[in-house]
């Protein structure tokens, strides 16, 4: 077993970050006619050629790729087969009355009274939950029940088309030893501090333990300049989703004087025109730090100002 | 034409621990990088590919291996990632050196679900999103069901799973790879919160970080650096439908069927080997896992599970680097089988287990002999 380097040059917490992700999911047919119809309280099913039905409906079987002849209306009854209870809430698979398949949904009993072979019907919540499956609350034990019967589907509503979706995860991320004192040094001192490369003095930004073009460990700390040369830029003139600032400005490549590698960072511009003739590769630029309290970040420098001839 | 046997050269681990707080990706995986090549006499200037396991969802970035790629020592090299558990890693590099287009693989693993701040959310990202997501389906839920099934079919119950689970946290604290505060006994593990009716936390697989490396050679290669090369005489894969409630209940016939195709290659059966190190879920998972190994009968996965030569690290109850997990299972076989022993009852063979999905759903088999 090898340890990992763990020494602590760094006295800064981890690093949140939050990817958040906007959709826009197409049901296709079957779930998009499943859902269409939850506000009128029907549970669509899929019925395959050979006679069998699946309920919720599916475009495909799940088990082996067949395509249904036709969406039906299944029963609001059947029976549990599986149950298990998760952060307080019970969840069980359950069986349709003349379905072929089970699918997972919330259990409206005590996990205590349960056992597989119930019979449950459906509850439909009282509240609007429009066309998500939640419309059904749950299924509540229902030992009387009669047997439900599959049925034509009659009059189905409209697919719905797609469905607008997010799903947004939250990562706290180390900095480990390296970018740790990276970070450091720009907090607590203003200066970009690299470590050199295996086989010379320039310094890899941002620092890291192994050299990546030569695989060997990296060299001794240094700092690098507050200029540096544009390697590469592309003047930004739309708006996109997460952007940090205002268009138009220009996306920069920057090799800061005694760094080997290329920095990110963005430079503002008055207009396209002068932006075009000033702003390419090789034009010298200097970092522009925040006047308020520096965090620990690359946002710490505000931005990157041409250097005027 | 005969397609040469491949070996495995030598493996290096950081230690698995809830969380690697101090270092990130790269740290690990160079650290495991470097330390691979030592007693080999082989460098990276020797190594033809590199295959990288992880996942873009626990890393929280993007094609994430293209940032790792000057940690894995993949510079202007033959890279490729696989989003699946390490033991598939492993898989394709095997692939790649039967085929004789190389000599020399490196196959790193690592993981980091202590960055993610909900891993269920990991989780949750693969089930589908319509009918599934909106009621609170998910891995938990999933492998609740699996145990609640399981329990009632066979007549196990919580203290059954929890005397498993206090084994395996008491072999990998022997072991020494896992950090591991306090080895939870049986009440303990039945006394933990309940995570998924009838499983408790401890009975559900704990997510850990850390990285493994491993060096894969042909076999003259390997029969000249290692000290005794194992050979990788069978691998096997299958996946189960990805709608859980239409899988099977009470077994896992995808381990079954890769087994069955691991064990043709190598001419024996996985009941035959003399270690086994698998991967799993849950308590319950890991006596399905067993079962479908052809370890145990149905419902007979506990006795087998007890014996001495099942998951003699720990296992994954203890410790699952989720997407590394399989690959730290190759590396523990390979270090059980490797190790002089003096004797006649030296284990010669082993059985390897790695999967991925929720409730298990894909699984891969290797054979591996000295």
């Amino acid at each position: 077993m090898f340890a990992a380097p763990e020494t602590h040059p760094h006295d800064l917490p981890t690093f949140h970050s939050q990817i958040s992700m906007p959709y826009t999911l197409t049901p296709g047919r079957a779930a998009g006619t499943f859902l269409a119809e939850m506000p009128n309280r029907r549970i669509v099913g899929s019925r395959f050629p050979d006679g069998t039905v699946i309920a919720p409906a599916q475009d495909f079987s799940p088990v082996d790729g067949e395509e249904p002849e036709a969406l039906v209306q299944a029963p609001e009854t059947g029976v549990l087969t599986a149950f298990t209870r998760v952060n307080g809430d019970v969840i069980g698979l359950v069986r349709l009355d003349g379905c072929a398949n089970e699918f997972p949904h919330r259990i409206l009993a005590d996990l205590d009274v349960l056992s597989v072979g119930q019979r449950v019907a459906a509850q439909w919540s009282d509240g609007d939950e429009g066309t998500s499956i939640t419309a059904i609350k749950g299924f509540a034990l229902a030992p009387d029940a009669p047997e439900g019967k599959v049925i034509d589907l009659a009059d189905p509503a409209e697919p719905l088309g797609v469905i607008n979706y997010s799903m947004s995860l939250d990562f706290d991320h180390a900095y480990g030893p390296y970018y740790g004192r990276m970070f450091d040094e720009i907090r607590e001192h203003g200066r970009v501090m690299g470590v050199r490369v295996s086989n010379g003095d320039d310094a890899l930004l941002p620092p890291r333990e192994v050299d990546d073009v030569t695989h060997k460990r990296t060299g001794t700390w240094k700092a690098c300049g507050n200029t540096g040369t544009i390697r590469g830029c592309s003047i930004i003139n739309m708006e996109i989703l997460g952007q940090a600032r205002k268009p138009p400005y220009v996306y920069a490549e920057i090799v800061l004087d005694g760094a080997s590698t290329r920095m990110i960072h963005v430079i503002d511009i008055d207009d396209l025109e002068s932006a075009k003739e000033k702003i390419r590769p090789g034009t010298r630029v200097r970092a522009i730090w925040t006047d308020g309290e520096r965090q620990g970040r690359v946002s710490d420098i505000d931005r990157f100002e041409v250097i005027e001839e | 034409m005969s397609m040469p046997r491949v070996g495995i050269v030598s493996t290096s681990m950081t230690q698995l621990r809830p969380a690697w707080d101090s270092a990130q990706h790269i740290d690990l995986i160079s650290a495991v990088v470097l330390d691979v090549f030592k007693g080999t006499g082989l460098t990276l200037d020797d190594v033809d590919f590199i295959i990288d396991s992880g996942s873009d969802v626990l890393d929280g970035r993007s094609i994430s291996n293209c940032g790792f790629l000057g940690a894995l020592g993949a510079h202007h090299k033959e890279e490729a990632r696989v989003e699946e558990d390490g033991l598939w890693a492993a898989l394709y590099g095997v692939n790649k050196i039967r085929a004789g287009s190389s000599s020399v693989g490196l196959i790193v693993a690592y993981s980091k679900p202590s960055e993610s701040r909900d891993i269920d959310l990991y989780w949750g990202s693969m089930v589908e999103p319509f009918y599934q997501r909106p009621v609170g389906f998910g891995q938990k839920a999933a492998l609740g069901m699996q145990a609640q099934r399981y329990f009632a079919a066979h007549g196990i119950d919580g203290k059954d799973a929890a005397a498993l689970v206090a084994r395996r946290w008491a072999a990998a604290a022997e072991g020494g790879q896992v950090a591991i505060d306090a080895v939870p006994d049986s009440d303990a593990v039945l006394a933990s919160a309940e995570a998924a009716a009838p499983l408790t936390d401890l009975m559900i697989s704990r997510p850990v970080d850390g990285a493994v490396a491993m060096l894969l050679s042909t076999e003259d290669i390997a029969a000249r650096l290692g000290r005794a090369p194992a050979i990788i005489t069978g691998m096997g894969t299958s996946m189960e439908t990805h709608a859980f409630s239409a899988r099977s209940a009470n077994q896992l016939e995808s381990v079954a069927k890769a087994a069955a195709m691991a064990g043709a290659k190598a001419g024996w059966k996985p009941s035959e080997a003399d270690v086994a190190e698998v991967s799993a879920s849950s308590a319950v998972g890991e006596l399905l896992v067993l079962e479908g190994l052809g370890l145990a009968g149905a419902g007979k996965g506990l006795d087998a599970a007890m014996s001495d030569k099942v998951n003699r690290s720990g296992g994954a109850l203890p410790a699952d680097p989720l997407m590394a997990t399989g690959l730290v299972r190759l590396a523990e076989a390979y270090k059980q089988l490797s190790q002089p022993h003096a004797g006649a009852n030296a284990p010669r063979r082993a059985v390897v287990h790695g999967t991925g999905g929720v409730a298990m759903q894909t699984n891969c088999v290797f054979t591996l002999e000295v």
